[in-house]
């Protein structure tokens, strides 16, 4: 269970105009959403104050019941490293691991070293369908490629919450397609929740439920045409 | 030829040394008698033992096409009196110092050059028992009938050869030169008048064969100079009919005369010794020096016993210049002498103490 | 382009500041140790060849002996000869003054001769001492003491001056004044006859200075006046007893110069590794531009335009330092830089253009070399892919390079085989350029090879650590390779510093066997002791054994300087410092031992015949052994006494070594023999004195090598610290991940630092290696070819542990530091960057 309740982010000083305000968002385990909004509207930020990246300067977060606002910078380090997952636009898998290392990287920092990291890794790879490319390099691969490395590293560690940044904002759309697919896919099977931020329609139409950010909250985005 | 005893008190230097009153040596010089008698080749040869010593030919030259030049090289023998019992070689017991000057018309002043060195055999030295003095590759020497000198310098050279035509002349009293009142102050002193030089001469890189009439004077002695005296002015002149004289005085420093002398020969061979009383020098026409600033007379009017003769330069600059070296200024220049209007002898004058105390 | 020059490359170089001004400053370093060593040693050179100029005068040739000096009828042989215009006999001392801790030189002249051929050395008479004939010159008791060596002996016309004439003490008069000598140049002339008979050199002269005629050719009359001279008397022009002198001091030159070149490269590398790290973060930047249309030379010559703008400007200000650290080592140190070979020149600085002009190039050309490869680099990337994230991890690939590495270091073991050019070994200092450029290319295989080495660790940051180094050597080179260079450099010279010094420890021990040494004057040449003087000595009570000295300088061939020839009693040589082989001498020949100078000089091998000068006569002998000589670069070789007694009758002695008898009290002894000599005449010296003076004139020699060592160490350092600076500003992409993956900003902290400390490990571990390679090329190569003396290798281990252990420390420290400010960026605007 993810829940946020009143969550505000403001920059600059107390007076400044709030970038929003009482944002609030139940999650249960297997559910998607979607989150959407106009440019500049605090999407990613959002998602930068549920991964304690950013703090919030109001309200409050709980997974699974642990309230999260006012974590120190080291514990949610260490959340994030077994609880979160991420999915970037630009993919940002390490071009000096190798694919199966990128992959494996999650279980490492979690202290899984040898054979069962290895194994965990070379099952998301074939769940991504790239069990063929584990020894591989990441310049050796194409973007979608890339992209479904950075899911499998993203569940290969079974976090709660995988938060995904518009993830097919670099891919064609035929690739993006499957790319979600899987990305969902998993999260559903795992048992995660996921956040998915996008401007694509297409993409978020996948999730459970769409919600549009705007600077006085998350609401239901309106019927569609 | 007279007084250039004092010569070695210009070596290094300055002429207000003449007027520095003579220092008793450390070392014992023998003094100047009368009455000794000279004796030849020997004494044509160094008196080692005597402080100061000189050999000093003048003289006139003619070359093939008739150019005339005047002449002078000088062999000083000194005996400074310092490491007299020092063994080294290089013990400066005795130096050897050389001056040669050519008076030639057509440069309007004197070439002139200089040896210094100390005694130190092979390279400069002074035999006794007959002349031979050197300095290097200078050197003047008498072998057996006639001398020899030879002189290279930058700008001339020559190689000549003196033929004497009589006996040295004793000047003063049998070769005994009083220079002052006090007899103490005296040298022994001969000249060889009516030299017949032959040789080459080497100017502005020609050489070419010469002939001429010379003077060679040697003269030694002691004391330096007496005091209060200022400088002297002296000729020595080969007279046309085969005679000689010699002349000179001491001045003091007013200019006035305080001693004179002479020795007058004539063609016949007779010897006459003049005394102050039958010497008189009086200047005619002046010359000033644009190097020095000093006055010279360059034409003068001479009376001996009685006969008033005329002396006149080959030319004007024969100021001799040494500032930059030893230090010396003195005038020493080729004269014509005339009686009546008729030249009757060439020969050489010398006049020291003209110029300012100079410093190097 | 202009444009496009100023605002996208120069800028950058702004952006970058902090790295920008640590590659400037190494450049300007560079620049500026070299060019202060430049102009130092031009500066003293030229006053040392105006000196030997000064002395020589107008002479066309000099007629030179052996220092004790030859027949001085040579003087009136030589000097009537036709080819010789004029003559100056010169009688040079080297007097002691009692009382004073120095010499002072003495020429003896000819004062009537000296103005014709030297006329610096001409006295000139003070007004107030000229005597009233004018002869003072010629005096006997008077002394002409130059401007400079009125000014540091405090005298003046008119006082006296205390001399030390064999173990006597003479006063003499200053009269005068030598002008011609210069501001700097202390010296003294007097009468050649005085001084002959005042220092026991009566048929004496050490020098004849010849002046030809005109049009007479020189070299010619140089053989002909050189034929019938006596033994070991040589006729040399001018010019090559200036270059013989100078030449003593070249390899030495060329070492300081060389240490100087390093710090230039090492600056150089620097402007490649900022360079290198700037071109991979602004990769995206520039294909970005070439996308827009800059073609490819425009960006290659941006980027070099960006090189040659740090190295101009690290040049010019090099060149300011560079003067005023020159000006600097003239006020503390001296022109030799404290080595002893400019001694008693006082050189003044000034701006040397030419030196600056080509400094400044140089500068620039290792701005241009540094920032060559990057640029190179940039220049070839296609573009589209460069556009993609991630792309500049290529540039980190480099390629293995065995083969060529393997070359290096065949070719530098090759070239140490090599001799010497022109007593510089060139070989030997290439080597050791090789060997480092070696190092540098093993070190991305061995940190590879080290990084798969590691693969049973087991945190998360050792993997990752691992990871990157394996995968991407080349970061090691650029971080790692200037630890490597600067690490090799200061263990080479430590490594040989403390073998060199070690060496000469035992040496000092090995040549200095007796308990007291009592010296007439040290290695001067105006005091020595008379043989009754030594039978006194040997006479009192407490004497066991002494061993009276004799020294003089034998010249063997007039192309090299003379060597020293020590007499002395020798035992069958075991009383020298002997190395490798020796030879049996028949008992009718006479033994002589030569030092490896003269091995390397000479060319003369154990059992070889070497005849000596002495006393004028060639002298046959054996050479029985080779012995070690730190003191003497030009040579010196070592007879028994008795043999040099019997070929010269020469029985005066320079100094002796006392024995004490059992029981006898060392400073009895030393009192007995100071009322034997007198207060000031003789230096009573015990072997420890003289070995802590000794060893304290080494400490001085290097002192300048030590701060260029440093130096070097430091540029190396800067080299860690800016490329982990840049590296971690290139890498923030990877670590803002990293962050989002869980990892806490002290973990990235500590990565970094894992890194840099791997990479100054290897670094380091690889330097010890090829530091100990190219210590033993300075000890074997170098040394032996630039100063002919051997030494034993002796490696400091605590001091090179400890040393290496700062290096790591240092290297981890910085990358620490640098990587931090790099992470103060916020690892959500670091992901989201796309650039």
């Amino acid at each position: 269970m993810f829940e946020i309740d009143g969550l505000k982010k403001r920059f600059g000083t107390e007076a400044a105009r709030p970038l929003f305000e009482g944002v609030s968002l139940q999650l249960r385990r297997g559910e998607c959403v979607a989150i959407m909004g106009e440019s500049g509207v605090g999407k990613s930020t959002l998602l930068n104050c549920m991964a304690g990246l950013e703090p919030a300067d109001g309200g409050s977060i709980r997974l699974d019941g642990t309230e999260l606002v006012g974590l120190d910078d080291d514990a949610f380090a260490r959340l994030r490293r077994r609880s979160y997952g991420f999915v970037f636009q630009a993919f940002h898998i390490l071009p000096h691991l190798s694919v199966l290392q990128n992959v494996a990287l999650p279980m490492w920092l979690l202290d899984e070293h040898g054979i069962e990291a290895d194994r965990r890794a070379r099952a998301m790879l074939e769940r991504v369908g790239l069990a063929d490319r584990a020894a591989g390099w990441p310049r050796e691969l194409s973007g979608g490629e890339l992209q479904r490395v950075a899911i499998a590293r993203a569940l290969v560690h079974r976090p709660a919450l995988v938060l995904a940044d518009e993830p097919t904002g670099n891919l064609d759309p035929d690739r993006a397609a499957g790319v979600l697919d899987l990305l969902l896919e998993g999260i559903r099977r795992d048992g995660a929740m996921g956040i998915l931020v996008t401007h694509s329609r297409t993409a978020a139409s996948r999730a459970d439920r769409v919600l549009r950010l705007s600077a006085g909250g998350l609401h239901p985005e309106a019927a569609r045409t | 030829m007279a007084l250039r005893w004092a010569w070695h008190a210009l070596l290094f230097g300055l002429y207000v040394a003449l007027a520095v009153p003579a220092a008793t040596a450390e070392v014992g010089y023998p003094p100047v008698l009368p009455g000794k008698v000279l004796h030849f080749p020997d004494d044509g040869g160094a008196h080692p033992q005597f402080r100061t010593e000189w050999w000093y030919v003048t003289g006139w030259l003619t070359d093939g096409q008739g150019v005339e030049r005047g002449f002078q090289v000088t062999f000083f023998r000194v005996r400074p009196g310092i490491a007299e019992d020092n063994p080294s070689r290089f013990a400066p017991r005795q130096l050897v110092l050389a001056h040669a000057a050519l008076a030639d018309p057509s440069v309007g002043r004197l070439r002139h050059a200089e040896r210094s060195e100390r005694a130190l055999d092979p390279l400069a030295g002074a035999s006794t028992g007959r002349t031979q003095v050197w300095a290097r590759d200078w050197r003047l020497e008498w072998s057996g009938d006639h001398y020899r000198s030879r002189v290279e310098a930058d700008d001339f050279a020559f190689d000549l050869r003196f033929d004497p035509a009589a006996a040295p002349v004793l000047n003063g009293e049998g070769g005994f030169s009083q220079k002052a009142g006090d007899p103490k102050h005296a040298s022994y002193y001969y000249s060889r008048p009516q030299l017949a030089v032959a040789g080459s001469l080497r100017v502005d890189g020609a050489t070419v064969p010469v002939t001429g009439r010379a003077w060679l004077d040697h003269e030694w002695s002691s004391e330096l100079m007496p005091q209060g005296a200022r400088g002297w002015d002296w000729i020595g002149i080969n007279l046309d009919d085969g005679g000689s004289l010699m002349a000179f005085r001491m001045r003091d420093e007013q200019g006035g005369a305080m001693w004179a002398a002479g020795t007058l020969r004539t063609a016949q061979g007779e010897t006459r010794a003049l005394r102050a009383d039958q010497v008189a020098f009086t200047p005619l026409r002046r010359w000033r020096s644009p190097r020095t600033g000093a006055e010279y007379a360059v034409e003068w009017a001479i009376d001996i016993d009685g006969r008033r003769l005329q002396l006149r330069p080959l030319m004007d600059d024969q100021e001799l210049d040494s500032r930059r070296s030893t230090g010396a200024v003195y005038w020493e220049g080729a004269v014509r002498l005339f009686e009546a209007g008729r030249e009757i002898g060439r020969g050489y004058l010398e006049m020291t103490g003209y110029a300012e105390r100079l410093r190097m | 382009m202009s444009a496009v020059l100023r605002r996208i490359f120069l800028a950058s170089l702004a952006r970058r500041r902090l790295a920008t001004a640590l590659s400037l400053f190494a450049i300007a370093l560079g620049v500026a140790l070299g060019l202060a060593v430049q102009i130092i040693h031009s500066a003293a050179l030229d006053e040392f060849g105006r000196g030997m100029h000064l002395l020589a005068g107008e002479a066309d040739l000099q007629v030179i002996g052996p220092r004790e000096g030859f027949d001085d009828a040579e003087y009136g042989r030589l000097a009537i000869r036709d080819e010789v215009a004029d003559a100056s006999p010169v009688l040079e001392l080297d007097v002691r003054l009692p009382g004073r801790d120095r010499s002072l030189r003495i020429f003896g002249i000819d004062a009537l001769r000296v103005a014709h051929v030297n006329p610096a050395l001409m006295p000139l008479v003070a007004e107030a001492q000229r005597d009233e004939r004018d002869l003072t010159v010629l005096r006997p008791d008077v002394l002409f003491a130059s401007p400079a060596a009125q000014a540091e002996l405090g005298v003046a016309p008119g006082g006296r001056l205390d001399v030390q004439a064999g173990a006597q003490v003479a006063s003499l008069r200053i009269a005068g004044s030598v002008p011609g000598a210069g501001q700097g140049r202390a010296l003294a002339v007097m009468d050649i006859a005085a001084a002959q008979a005042l220092f026991g050199r009566l048929g004496r002269i050490t020098r004849i200075d010849l002046r030809l005629k005109s049009g007479i050719d020189i070299e010619a009359a140089r053989r002909a006046l050189a034929a019938g001279l006596p033994a070991g008397v040589e006729v040399l022009t001018p010019q090559a007893t200036e270059d013989q002198s100078a030449g003593l001091s070249r390899a030495y030159r060329v070492n300081l110069t060389m240490l100087a070149a390093i710090a230039l490269v090492t600056g150089g590398f620097l402007v490649f590794s900022t360079q290198f790290l700037s071109v991979a973060r602004r990769r995206q930047e520039l294909a970005f531009l070439r996308a827009l249309g800059l073609d490819r030379r425009a960006l290659m010559r941006g980027l070099l335009v960006e090189g040659a703008v740090v190295g101009l400007a690290g040049g010019l200000l090099g060149i300011a330092v560079g003067h005023g650290v020159a000006a600097l080592a003239f006020d503390v140190v001296g022109g030799d830089l404290g080595a002893g070979y400019f001694r008693g020149v006082a050189p003044a600085l000034r701006f040397d253009p030419q030196a600056s002009g080509a400094y400044l190039l140089l500068g620039v050309a290792a701005g241009l070399a540094g920032a060559w490869l990057p640029a190179r680099d940039a220049q070839r990337m296609l573009p589209a892919r460069a556009l993609k994230s991630g792309d500049e991890a290529h540039m980190f690939r480099f390629r293995a390079r065995p083969r060529i590495a393997a070359g290096c270091l065949g070719l530098a073991f090759v070239l140490c085989l090599l001799p010497p050019v022109g007593s510089i070994p060139v070989f030997g200092y290439l080597a050791v350029a090789l060997i480092l450029v070696g190092a540098v290319l093993v070190l991305p295989m061995l940190v590879r090879a080290a990084a798969h080495r590691w693969a049973g660790s087991r945190t998360v940051l050792w993997q990752l650590a691992r990871a990157r180094l394996a995968a991407a050597p080349g970061q090691a080179v650029v971080a790692g390779a200037g630890v490597v260079a600067s690490v090799a450099l200061a263990v080479a010279m430590a490594i040989m510093v403390a073998s060199f010094r070690d060496s000469v420890d035992r040496w000092l021990t090995a040549v200095l066997p007796a308990d007291l040494y009592v010296s007439a004057a040290s290695q001067g040449t105006s005091g020595f002791f008379a043989p009754e003087t030594l039978q006194r000595i040997a006479a009192l009570p407490g004497v066991s054994r002494t061993m009276p000295v004799r020294f003089d300088t034998l010249r063997l061939d007039d192309r090299h300087l003379p060597v020293t020839l020590i007499a002395r009693p020798l035992d069958g040589g075991s009383r020298l410092p002997l190395v490798g082989a020796t030879a049996q001498v028949p008992t009718d020949e006479k033994p002589a031992w030569v030092s490896e100078a003269v091995v390397d000089l000479f060319a003369v091998r154990p059992g070889e015949r070497l005849v000596l000068p002495l006393a004028g006569k060639p002298v046959a002998f054996r050479v029985a052994g080779v012995w070690r000589d730190y003191a003497r670069q030009q040579g010196a070789v070592a007879i028994e006494l008795d043999d040099y007694r019997a070929a010269t009758g020469d029985l005066v002695a320079n100094d002796v070594a006392v024995f004490l008898a059992e029981g006898a009290s060392f400073n009895e002894l030393a009192a007995a023999v100071r009322r034997l000599l007198g207060e000031s005449t003789a230096r009573i010296a015990t072997p420890g004195e003289i070995r802590a003076l000794s060893l304290a004139i080494f400490d001085r020699t290097f002192l300048v090598t030590y701060v260029m060592e440093a130096v070097a160490v430091l540029i190396g350092l800067f080299g860690v610290s800016t490329s982990f600076a840049a590296l971690a500003i290139a890498r923030r992409k990877e670590f803002g991940v990293l962050r989002h993956l869980g990892l806490t900003r002290r973990e990235i902290g500590r990565l970094i630092t894992l890194e840099g400390l791997l990479t100054a490990v290897a670094g380091t571990a690889l330097g010890l290696v090829a530091g100990t390679a190219v210590a033993l090329v300075l000890i074997e190569v170098v040394n032996r070819q630039s100063f002919h003396w051997s030494m034993d290798l002796h490696l400091p281990g605590v001091a090179l542990l400890a040393f290496a252990l700062i290096v790591i420390a240092l290297a981890a420290f910085a990358a620490r530091v640098s990587g931090y400010q790099a992470m103060r960026d916020s690892a959500v605007l670091a992901v989201r960057e796309d650039w």
